[in-house]
């Protein structure tokens, strides 16, 4: 039969639309100023969708557990782990982080986890926000 | 390419051994289980000697149409080891046969013939093989590059590990440096 | 322009590796006679990335992941094939809850690469209205995947051995709400394909592939079962738990009764794999043991048992686009392996296109180019990149010329 998706896009007209508005209704037209506004209190952004548990968003890391073992550094699959010998700490690069979780699951005393945490977009790769140590 | 009886793995060993004798200068079966059943998947890997490697296909072919997964390559030193993948007796439950076929070619004479007269389909694998590892295939339809640009220089070959491998178009790669 | 001999001569249109009518780079040279094609020239290697080599310097552990960013729709046959390639040659034995796991996760990953496909299709004759109502289906399948391993494209599932997170009974009730809202639709998106007046009349008689064709160029996947030939490697062989389950070949004529090889088939036989996979997850989950997720817990262990091993291996997985072999040696000095060859299954469906497209018009290539789903990522990845590519970017109006061509036929 013809037009078989005709009463399909009819009834969309109908219902609430499938996509969240993240992080506005529409695109602002200039961003720098829509995150002023923001900062100042006179919009909103409209949350994003929870993240499920188990989500493998940025690595957290508990400096006094760590043991300098550098296990971490052997399965990194684009060496984004450092470590500092005089401390016997590491450093972690979240700009080469693939986000795989390796790191976590070898670690013989469970000081690194993952967080929900996404919105890690930045200018320079070295910025603070994208360091963890 | 009839298609005869379904054959065991040991027959079909049989079957190469029996005619051809010493050109098969090692044969090894593993078998794989899998599942709480453990149903067995079976692997033949067969070493040949180049000058039989012709006649061997034409008699593989008279068992069964296979599928050919792919040609790899390896570079041992002196010599090139090319690994044919082939499939047969597929099209009936759990009873395929994996049978991977390798042949030594020394490196001061690496030529092979080809098999695209009796499987149109091994074009994209032998010209890939001549591109990356030097290998000549005498008899190919079509010799041009697959994968790599014109612009890449004759005589360098990606795969190797002797001089002839890629070493001077590193540029900046942190593995290079380790 | 002299008069003196007027000759008909056949016109060569190069389609540059930039085009808008396929979603990844490949170079087409058509011989046109008209607007009937009379010959096919292509040309590979648009995104060679060199990962092959990238893995003479990588423990296996650190490969699986290398390996996982081959491509973003077959994102866990790699790891898998490479796994399973691995286990052979070291002669490790898998838990069975983990072989039942694997199932699972191999059937979620087919139902959402086959849905993408569906949608695409759809774009391509000029349906959009489908891609939007086919994608908002595979949204709850991607939510699915989240939840269960913690990202929607990139696993991260598969270790060596085994797998990585297990699935509790309180995951249970999710799948199966997901499972329960893709059989209400899955009824929507087949009768919108297979009863629909406009994708008959541009799919049916449309790019045939025979079945000697199929089998001389070792074609692979729903390509070569739509053409007839029974070639599948779950039903083939018995790897992870398929040995176990009910299951069977998909062939167009359990729908319709007789085999033309065309476009349309090729739609026929991906929507009953859709079916086939969501039966496969409730028998996996009816039957699912129990036991240890994985052989070796510990990953220090599993690496120094690794590096004696001496061997070789084959890995085969029927990927949503055919059969992925991977095929990997272990020189017992090195932890990295000796050579890692990868095939993934675009590789050899590639030959088909060129009987499929002869006597075809040009405004019949999207469409099906597309039918053989071609991830281009896929097939190149090996060598290394050099800089010095010339990239053609032209007006081709190729997807255009195919939604007026659909908008003629309607009227």
């Amino acid at each position: 039969m013809r037009f078989s998706m005709l009463p399909k896009a009819f009834a969309q007209m109908f219902k609430k639309p499938w996509t969240n508005k993240f992080p506005a209704k529409y695109i602002p037209s200039n961003t720098t100023r829509f995150l002023e506004e923001v900062q100042a209190g006179k919009t909103k952004i409209n949350p994003p969708i929870e993240t499920p548990p188990g989500f493998r968003g940025k690595i957290q890391y508990d400096k006094e557990k760590c043991i300098g073992c550098q296990l971490c550094l052997k399965v990194c699959p684009s060496e984004a782990i450092e470590f500092k010998p005089e401390e016997k700490k590491i450093k972690i690069y979240l700009a080469r982080c693939t986000f795989c979780s390796q790191c976590n699951d070898i670690c013989p005393v469970s000081c690194l986890s993952m967080s929900n945490e996404f919105l890690l977009a930045d200018t320079d790769p070295y910025s603070k926000n994208l360091i963890v140590e | 390419m009839t298609e005869g009886k379904i054959l065991t793995t040991e027959e079909i060993v049989k079957y190469f051994t029996d005619e051809f004798k010493t050109k098969i200068i090692d044969v090894k079966i593993k078998k794989r289980s899998a599942g709480i059943k453990k149903n067995i998947t079976p692997y033949i890997w067969m070493k040949i000697d180049k000058s039989a490697f012709k006649d061997i296909i034409k008699h593989l072919f008279t068992l069964h149409y296979p599928q050919l997964s792919v040609i790899s390559g390896n570079d041992l030193g002196n010599t090139i080891e090319l690994i044919y993948h082939f499939s047969i007796n597929y099209g009936q439950r759990m009873n395929e046969t994996i049978l991977n076929i390798s042949v030594d070619l020394p490196k001061s004479n690496p030529e092979i013939e080809t098999i695209c007269d009796y499987m149109p389909g091994a074009l994209i694998s032998e010209r890939e093989k001549q591109e990356f590892l030097g290998v000549k295939i005498i008899g190919i339809p079509d010799k041009r590059r697959l994968f790599l640009p014109d612009e890449f220089p004759e005589g360098v070959y990606p795969w190797r590990r002797d001089e002839t491998g890629p070493e001077k178009l590193y540029r900046n790669l942190h593995e290079a440096k380790k | 322009m002299s008069k003196a001999t007027i000759t008909k001569n056949n016109y060569q249109i190069p389609i540059g590796p930039v085009h808008p009518a396929l979603k990844e780079p490949v170079f087409f040279e058509f011989e046109l006679d008209g607007e009937r094609i009379v010959d096919v020239n292509l040309k590979l290697g648009h995104v060679h990335r060199g990962i092959e080599w990238a893995s003479r310097k990588r423990n296996p552990v650190q490969i699986l992941y290398l390996a996982e960013r081959i491509c973003g729709i077959c994102s866990y046959c790699h790891p898998i094939a490479f796994s399973l390639a691995v286990e052979s040659a070291a002669d490790i034995q898998v838990p069975e809850r983990a072989e039942y796991l694997r199932v699972i996760h191999g059937e979620i990953e087919r139902i959402c690469s086959h849905i993408l496909w569906a949608g695409v299709a759809a774009h391509e004759i000029g349906f959009d209205t489908v891609l939007y109502l086919s994608w908002q289906i595979r949204e709850k399948t991607l939510d699915l995947t989240e939840f269960l391993t913690g990202n929607r494209v990139t696993k991260g599932i598969t270790m060596i051995g085994g797998v990585r997170r297990d699935i509790t009974p309180d995951m249970i009730p999710k799948i199966q709400e997901t499972l329960k809202y893709l059989k209400d639709n899955f009824e929507k998106i087949r009768h919108i394909f297979l009863d629909d007046k406009t994708v008959k009349m541009r799919t049916k008689v449309c790019g045939i592939l025979t079945k000697e064709d199929a089998l001389k160029l070792c074609a692979v996947g729903p390509l070569a079962r739509s053409s007839g030939v029974k070639k599948d490697v779950r039903v083939d062989s018995s790897y992870f738990a398929y040995g176990d389950l009910d299951i069977d070949y998909i062939t167009p004529d359990i729908l319709t009764g007789e085999i033309n090889g065309d476009v349309y088939d090729r739609i026929i036989v991906r929507l009953l794999e859709i079916k086939q996979s969501i039966d496969l997850i409730e028998q996996c989950l009816d039957k699912l043991p129990a036991g240890p997720i994985v052989a070796e817990p510990k990953i220090p262990k599993l690496l120094a048992q690794l590096k004696k091993v001496n061997g070789e291996g084959v890995g085969r997985h029927e990927a949503p686009r055919g059969e992925v072999i991977h095929y990997v040696k272990l020189d017992g000095i090195n932890e990295a392996p000796f050579s890692w060859k990868v095939r993934a299954p675009t590789y050899n469906n590639i030959l088909p296109w060129i009987p499929m497209l002869k006597g075809q018009q040009i405004a019949d290539i999207p469409i099906v180019a597309a039918s053989t789903d071609p991830c281009m990522s896929c097939t190149n990845r090996v060598g290394i990149v050099k800089d010095g590519n010339m990239y053609e970017m032209n007006k081709e109006q190729l997807h255009k010329l195919s939604i007026e061509k659909t908008r003629r036929l309607m009227l």
